[in-house]
């Protein structure tokens, strides 16, 4: 796992590094020079650690930083991990279809009774404790904005 | 001086001021707690409320709120991994590290502990350095910040893995920081750097969405992968031992604490170096402390000396701030230019006055930061064990409300969608890097000051041409910044001559 | 037939009586007002907006409820687009944005989806007028000083698009002044600092936002742009001192939006009759006198300028002719 996201980190920076030199080449000399000077190096070190890590594939480096639990076999970690990116990304529509007032509670509510099988009453319960502290701070008293979903645009709510 | 002092914490002791100053504890209570509410815009909101009180009282209030968030935003860094302020985050490194090994409770007294010896110390070295600020803070020019912003980045190297393959991966992540900062208008030509003709891009990336993007979504990933509480499987028996073990740490390890304490006082002086660097070079500053190759590699993992060190330079450097506000009506950080607006609500004129004529004003604000950083960590200690069972909360019920605090914290920097996506975005990256072993701290690093770096490199040549190279300041610093690069591998080479 | 009377009489009544209270049911009552400010809180935009959302409520009819939101982004560019195709035109949104929002249009800076002239002008607050102030302890006492001395003088400026950076631009390029423009600054009142440590000698900006500084004696003011306000009468203007027809057209036209120093707006489409009201109670506010104390506690000067004359200002800058324009756009970019 070290070994593959390295590597697509260690070509994404490449990629970046690159069009951003290539695209800082068109403006004035203050405006271009350091974005130069950090992303050819950046380009460079990006290159070695690509090459690097094709040379030495079972290095184990590591970082000053946690790491993943290494515990689960591959085929659940992945599972899971794609389980949590699913429901982040379904949060995230859910705050565009209706709004954040509705998709707070909703996603506390079918996290907690969908994926953690939590018993109604608790789920209910924590969605609206939720929804109500969100809803008394950030809209009551902060009168923050929070757009109507798309959803209520076209019902003609919003 | 001396009576200014006994007289201005009289004047903070009157039951109106104090009552104002608890009401202010309270907000900034929940302030620092809630990502999402900053600590910027709530003193902002604050302000209209300030008009009818004297200034004595308008002062505890703001001061009272402000001196507290950054010690509660400790909290919800170390319980749950979410930055409760943008200057908290270095706290999650080691502090949720500790969390997730069940020593919620230990974090939390630590974070506390050191933040309150950092307030103080933030405090003493405000009423300390009245005679001497005004030389101290002219003589630091633009030409000296880029070198302060030069030394941090050489902290890359005490924030990277020994070894070489660590420190091309710190200084990769810390040269991709350096580059991210420059998306954005350019301050000299004025060109639209890397906004591809968004909008959203133009007044470039915002740091919070980014923070808690990096270091928030991996956690929740690796919550969900675990499939149990913060704590995991940890015997419930050991969190109890926690707070008071924490305590003990600040002290077991006072001379960092002290150390950087004094780095976050002297970074909050420095207007123009902004609030976020300070927590990461005392993390780094911390990170050198470890005296053999493996205490180095527990970094990151819940070693107790990086809370203590960026929970000690987050209150500090507050008081530090208050310098340059105070004596020449600059404001040393983002909620320093609120509270200036405070300073003129209340008929005040910060400048040379406020350190001769109104000076006991100057020491009330001290005694307000003292008081009110001392009672809100008593407080907190009242209830930090039952904040730490939070940890040991099923996951499946603790996840959601995780989220809703993260993609709430960003929305509400800007009240902009984008801010969701870019969060999102830097969640992938955060995610990558920790499977990859690519250092976050670095990253971080480079983005707070890759603006610094490069505006005051531009001032000083521009001002000065070639002789700014050759200021004695300048000097001290270019060597010091050579010195904390290669102090790890000094670091490496002792503890490999221990045979450690 | 009493009773037929009765009744009619009381029907006549309830007939009467809802006409009468639809002519006075006041359209804001019971409603929300949300003043919609293009910058962060704590900024200049936002304190205004926020003194006049607490007085505002008194004079608007059925005494709504005045809130502020806060809309960062691109410069304020993103209200301003908010503010004119997405809110409705009911007349409960108001916006506030960068005054110089008319020159992005002027040069068409990618991004901009309004018209100026096409907002529902409720007027503007105050007048920001600019002016430069040079460092006390600088021998010159007058411009005329200044400029004959031929020295260098180390100006400190945030970026191009800001006033800091602008005003003494064209003072340079345009009467020779030998100003050495230093930018980068992270915000104007670090130029502040450097002025102190004398690694500069001067900085422009908002006389409001200098004032603190002038007080203290720290700097003092020289030229001044054409908008003028108590206390800075006497000081030469930049463009009466300008060597070409031209030269003074480019700085007027970087001066015009100030006189609209803090604009404020509805969305196109507004009725008339609630424009109205609006304008009037903006013009009541501004004149109460606890928003007065208010402002001066908080050293701003509040002055409500109409929303007629604001388009006006509006309308003669973008009928600028093209080549002006295109002159313009070389000295000075919209920006932070």
């Amino acid at each position: 796992m070290e070994r593959l996201a390295s590597r697509i980190l260690g070509i994404a920076v490449m990629l970046a590094a690159g069009a951003a030199v290539v695209i800082a080449m068109d403006w004035p000399f203050k405006a271009k020079l350091f974005p130069i000077a950090i992303g050819v190096p950046v380009f460079c070190m990006a290159a070695a650690e690509v090459v690097w890590g094709l040379l030495r594939p079972d290095a184990r480096v590591g970082a000053m930083d946690f790491r993943l639990s290494e515990h689960l076999p591959g085929k659940v970690a992945a599972r899971r991990a794609w389980i949590a990116i699913g429901w982040m990304l379904g949060f995230l529509a859910g705050i565009v279809l209706v709004g954040f007032p509705i998709a707070v509670p909703l996603v506390v509510f079918l996290y907690a009774k969908l994926q953690g099988r939590e018993p109604w009453g608790l789920s209910l319960g924590l969605a609206f404790g939720v929804w109500g502290v969100f809803y008394g701070v950030f809209d009551r008293l902060l009168h923050l904005p929070f757009p109507a979903g798309w959803i209520q645009s076209w019902i003609g709510l919003a | 001086m001396i009576e200014a002092l006994f007289e201005g914490l009289l004047l903070v002791l009157q039951w109106k001021a104090f009552a104002f100053m608890l009401l202010g504890v309270v907000l900034g209570f929940w302030v620092g707690l809630l990502p999402g509410l900053g600590g910027v815009t709530t003193l902002a909101l604050m302000l209209p409320f300030i008009y009818a009180m004297t200034p004595i009282e308008g002062f505890a209030f703001l001061l009272g709120m402000h001196s507290v968030v950054a010690t509660t935003g400790d909290i919800t860094s170390v319980l749950f991994g979410i930055p409760g302020e943008g200057t908290t985050a270095a706290t999650i490194l080691d502090g949720h590290s500790m969390a997730k090994k069940g020593e919620a409770g230990r974090a939390l007294g630590a974070a506390l502990a050191s933040s309150l010896v950092g307030a103080l110390v933030g405090a003493i070295a405000l009423a300390v350095a009245i005679p001497v600020v005004r030389p101290l803070v002219l003589s630091f020019g633009s030409p000296e910040l880029f070198m302060v912003a030069i030394v941090g980045i050489a902290f890359i190297a005490s924030l990277s893995a020994q070894g070489g393959r660590g420190m091309l991966r710190g200084f990769l992540a810390g040269g991709l920081g350096l580059m991210v900062a420059t998306v954005g208008q350019d301050p000299q030509a004025g060109i639209a750097r890397y906004t591809f003709d968004s909008l959203y891009l133009w007044s470039g990336l915002d740091l919070v969405p980014i923070l808690i993007g990096i270091f928030a979504i991996p956690e929740v990933i690796d919550l969900v992968l675990r499939g149990t509480s913060i704590a995991g499987d940890v015997p419930k028996g050991r969190l109890n031992q926690g707070a008071l073990e924490g305590v003990r740490d600040t002290f077991r390890h006072f001379g960092l604490t002290l150390r950087c304490s004094l780095i976050g006082t002297f970074i909050g002086i420095m207007p123009g170096l902004g609030g976020a660097v300070a927590q990461w070079l005392a993390y780094g500053h911390a990170a050198q402390s470890a005296r053999t190759a493996e205490e180095r590699a527990g970094f990151g993992k819940g070693d107790v000396r990086g809370v203590l060190g960026p929970g000690a330079a987050n209150n500090s450097k507050e008081g530090g701030a208050l310098i340059p506000t105070v004596a020449f009506g600059v404001p040393g950080s983002s909620s320093m230019a609120i509270l200036l607006g405070g300073f003129f609500l209340l008929g005040l004129v910060p400048g040379p006055d406020m350190l001769t004529t109104h000076l006991t004003v100057t020491f009330s604000m001290v005694w307000t930061i003292v008081l009110a950083n001392i009672i809100t960590v008593v407080a907190c200690f009242l209830f930090l064990n039952h904040l730490a069972r939070l940890t040991v909360v099923r996951g499946a019920l603790l996840i959601p409300v995780i989220l809703v605090l993260v993609f709430v914290g960003s929305y509400t920097a800007n009240n902009n969608y984008g801010d969701l996506l870019l969060m999102l975005f830097f969640g992938a990256v955060g995610y990558l890097m920790v499977a990859g072993g690519w250092p976050r701290a670095p990253f971080v690093l480079g983005l707070v000051l890759g603006k610094i770096v490069e505006n005051n490199l531009y001032i000083s040549v521009a001002r000065y041409e070639a002789e700014w190279l050759t200021r004695p300041i300048v000097l001290v610093l270019a060597a010091l910044a050579v010195a904390v690069m290669f102090y790890p591998l000094l670091q490496a080479r002792r503890s490999a001559a221990r045979g450690g | 037939m009493r009773h037929t009377l009765a009744l009619g009489a009381a029907l006549l009544g309830l007939a009467v009586v809802p006409l009468t209270g639809a002519a006075q049911s006041p359209h804001f009552e019971g409603k929300t007002v949300t003043i919609v400010v293009g910058f962060k809180a704590g900024g200049g935009y936002d304190r205004t907006a926020r003194i006049l959302a607490r007085h505002l409520p008194k004079y608007l009819p059925g005494r709504p409820n005045v809130i502020v939101q806060n809309m960062p982004g691109a410069n304020s560019i993103t209200a301003a687009n908010h503010v004119y195709a997405v809110a409705k035109p009911d007349g409960l949104t108001i916006g506030t944005f960068n005054r110089n929002l008319v020159l992005a249009q002027l040069t068409n800076v990618p991004g901009v989806k309004f018209d100026m002239t096409k907002f529902a002008w409720i007027g503007s607050a105050a007048s920001e007028t600019t002016i430069l102030a040079i460092r006390s302890d600088l021998p010159y006492q007058s411009f005329d000083e200044l400029r004959k001395s031929g020295k260098p003088v180390v100006i400190g400026a945030t970026g191009p698009g800001a006033n800091t950076y602008d005003f003494p631009l064209l003072l340079r390029e345009f009467l020779g002044v030998n100003f050495k423009i230093v930018s980068g600054y992270s915000s104007s009142a670090d130029i502040m600092l450097a002025i102190e440590r004398k690694e500069a000698d001067a900085r422009a900006g908002s006389f409001t936002s200098l004032r603190p500084f002038i007080d203290r004696d720290l700097v003092r003011p020289v030229v001044r742009a054409r908008a003028s306000e108590p206390g800075i009468e006497q000081l030469p203007v930049d463009e009466n001192l300008a060597p070409t027809p031209r030269a003074r057209a480019i700085m007027a036209l970087r001066s015009a939006p100030e006189v609209v120093g803090r604009p404020y707006v509805m969305t196109p489409g507004t009725p008339d009759a609630i424009l109205k009201l609006v304008r009037e109670a903006f013009a009541a506010a501004l004149k109460d006198p606890e928003l007065a104390a208010e402002a001066k506690k908080a050293k701003m000067e509040l002055e409500y300028t109409s929303g007629e004359e604001t388009l006006k200002i509006l309308t003669e800058v973008l009928s600028q002719p093209k080549d002006i324009v295109e002159e313009f756009s070389k000295y000075i970019k919209f920006g932070e």
